[in-house]
């Protein structure tokens, strides 16, 4: 393998890029317009454009993609995250190009991207999943409304093809159920193309844990610890840390959870890195709840506590490698947190913001590692995510680390854009986090942006004269531009018409 | 120049004396204030301690972000202060506010519909824009009306919603 087209953008793009660098192979970027002075465009050693700047005209139009490949004689495509990741349609044009897919088999997308196919796979293997219909898939109204009893409430309506939240419902009883499975449907047809749903129980007070499975393919696999990822904001993650501190020292649940997430993945014949998703409850019950069958946004915290370059794992085990590691080898080193810094104002409802990055100040340090695609001059459109950069720290304990990212947190300096840093900063100081006590509800029902009572706030003082000097800045700069105005002409002008008078 | 200057409802008098030197609540102080890496972080040094913020206009107002915190600041000029206390209430309060499209997006749903009451906080309008539904909230009190566009509707940057009067 000399070169490998990177089918990506933004941050994932370049961290994919730095892999190739480091193991001496060529780059290949793609780009949409609106990317053309992107970072990952800049770094790669080659960069072919794909179109306008929409995704659908770009990033996911899998047949210019495989013909920049070819012309530019690549030899593996990696996909990243999102766009065309997933896409078991695609993974298998690869394979038909004799392209190598840095990603696993395509049979293995395909089972564990239709959620009830990957339900029922996996429990087949023994894997508990969270009570509901099993691996039904495409049951009718009247019998999910007769399984919903047995089921229990409440409970959730979800997506088989689903992700991200959309097609979701949740259910307090019976009576509300039949327009919400309509509704459901409805939203999962129109993201999805397909409007089959499946019941779960709802699971309250839970954990989003997941674990990072790395498999060669010479049927080694091996899972490199968890990552606790129960910090979000309708179902999108913000925050990741690892170890997880509702795990904590219970290192017999972590083995047994890992055992199962290495399980579920052999049940697949899965092959390259990928991520099992657990859903906990407080009882410390775990189920099965997905599988991602790629490199996730959160991988960097894992490779801080384990010494685990993860995409350059990926590639070895696409070159047909053993993997490098034995589960023996793998150990949990500190604590690591990953901030996702996003365009996004968090004192208005978290609304995106796009614009000209002005000024970007990167924190640095020790311990902090920033995974950024923009810089200065860079704008932020509203054709992709909003995720500007990841912040991570790491610490020899999680009191290190929460302490690192704080200091991170008050030293970025991002001016053109609204960033959801201020967030992050409020989760550092907030008691509940430092504790390690909060789970998927937390961002929603319990945590607060509003300002509470700030009465003899020293801090309300300063931000006061801060605008106020602000201001009076302002102030004389538009006075000083009025007196300017007095003489609008320049003195040799001037002393030239003086001149012309008095001939 | 004398300012006052509103801090979520508190007050603090601040006299600017010359370029170095302010009198805060009565208090003489020695500042150094400049802007960092263009508008709109600043820095302030006060007496000897140092701060740094992002100031933002607003309707009207400044959003001050320091600390992870945001503050909402009124700064006026001591005169105008007195003269619009005395000539009662403020413009902004009795005018119709529009709601324009912070991005480009999609009309997903309008929640309230033409001539109902809204309150402060309500959420007026959801826009997907960046993959994400948002939810488009009222600035204060008032009653819907006016409304531009319905769901389904792609909307530019800037372009009128709808409006609260």
């Amino acid at each position: 393998m000399k070169k490998v087209l990177i089918a990506n953008r933004g941050e994932i793009a370049v961290r994919i890029i730095r892999a190739c660098r480091e193991l001496g192979i060529e780059t290949v970027a793609v780009y949409s317009d609106a990317d053309r002075q992107a970072l990952h465009v800049r770094y790669a050693d080659e960069a072919y454009k794909l179109g306008p700047s929409p995704s659908r005209e770009s990033y996911l139009r899998d047949d210019k993609i495989l013909e920049i490949a070819r012309k530019s004689g690549s030899q593996a495509i990696h996909p990243g995250y999102g766009f065309l990741a997933e896409r078991a349609d695609f993974a298998q044009a690869c394979l038909d190009e004799g392209l190598i897919f840095i990603g696993p088999k395509p049979s293995a997308i395909s089972a564990m991207g239709d959620k009830a196919i990957a339900r029922a796979t996996v429990s087949k293997a023994g894997v508990s999943v969270v009570p509901g219909t099993g691996g039904e898939g495409s049951l009718s109204n009247e019998e999910l409304l007769a399984v919903a009893e047995k089921v229990g409430f409440p409970l959730l309506i979800k997506a088989t093809a689903g992700g991200g939240g959309k097609g979701m419902r949740e259910v307090k009883s019976i009576d509300e159920m039949p327009d919400l499975i309509n509704s459901a449907r409805r939203e999962a047809e129109s993201s999805f193309g397909d409007g089959n749903v499946y019941l779960e129980k709802l699971v309250e007070g839970a954990h989003h844990i997941e674990f990072q499975i790395l498999a060669d393919q010479f049927g080694n696999v091996i899972h490199l610890g968890e990552r606790e990822c129960s910090l979000q904001r309708r179902h999108q993650k913000l925050l990741e840390e690892t170890p997880s501190p509702f795990i904590g020292d219970d290192q017999d649940l972590r083995k047994t959870m890992g055992d199962v997430a290495v399980k579920a993945a052999m049940a697949v014949d899965y092959v390259n890195a990928g991520t099992i998703e657990f859903l906990v409850d407080k009882e410390k019950n775990y189920y099965f709840l997905e599988m991602n069958t790629r490199l996730q946004v959160e991988h960097p915290i894992t490779e801080m506590v384990t010494g685990i370059d993860i995409v350059k794992e990926q590639i070895r085990i696409s070159r047909g490698r053993q993997l490098s590691y034995t589960q023996d080898d793998i150990n949990q080193n500190g604590s690591a947190l990953e901030c996702r810094i996003n365009a996004e104002d968090p004192f208005n409802s978290f609304l995106p913001s796009t614009g000209l990055i002005s000024h970007s100040n990167l924190p640095t340090g020790p311990g902090i590692r920033v995974d950024t695609g923009v810089y200065p001059g860079f704008e932020i459109t509203s054709y992709y995510d909003p995720l500007i950069s990841k912040l991570i720290a790491w610490g020899e304990n999680r009191a290190q680390s929460i302490s690192r990212m704080s200091r991170a947190l008050e030293e970025y300096r991002i001016a053109g854009v609204r960033t959801n840093i201020p967030f992050h900063q409020r989760m550092m100081e907030s008691s509940h986090f430092m504790s390690g006590q909060y789970d998927t509800r937390f961002v929603e029902e319990k945590f607060s942006m509003d300002e509470e009572e700030l009465t003899n706030d020293s801090k309300a003082e300063i931000a006061a004269v801060i605008a106020t000097l602000m201001t009076h800045q302002r102030y004389k700069l538009s006075s000083q531009f009025i007196k300017r105005g007095e003489r609008d002409t320049s003195n040799w002008k001037w002393v030239g018409r003086w001149e012309r008078m008095h001939r | 120049m004398k300012y006052v200057t509103t801090v979520n409802g508190n007050e603090f008098n601040i006299e600017i004396l010359d370029d170095r030197h302010i009198k805060l609540n009565g208090e003489t102080l020695e500042v150094d204030f400049v802007s960092v890496a263009d508008q709109p972080a600043f820095s302030l040094l006060l007496g000897g301690k140092s701060f740094e913020a992002y100031v933002y206009p607003e309707e009207g107002n400044l959003q001050v972000l320091m600390q992870g915190r945001s503050f909402s600041i009124i700064v006026e000029d001591e005169r105008e202060k007195r003269l619009s206390v005395a000539g009662g209430s403020t413009v902004s309060e009795s005018s119709e506010y529009l709601l324009r499209s912070p991005m480009p997006g999609l009309v997903i749903s309008l929640p309230v519909s033409e001539g109902q009451e809204v309150k402060k906080g309500d959420v007026l309008l959801i826009l997907e824009s960046m993959k994400m539904q948002n939810e488009l909230k009222s600035p204060r009190e008032g009653i819907l009306s006016r409304v531009k566009v319905k769901p389904g509707d792609n909307v530019e940057q800037r372009q009128i919603l709808l409006s609260v009067i």
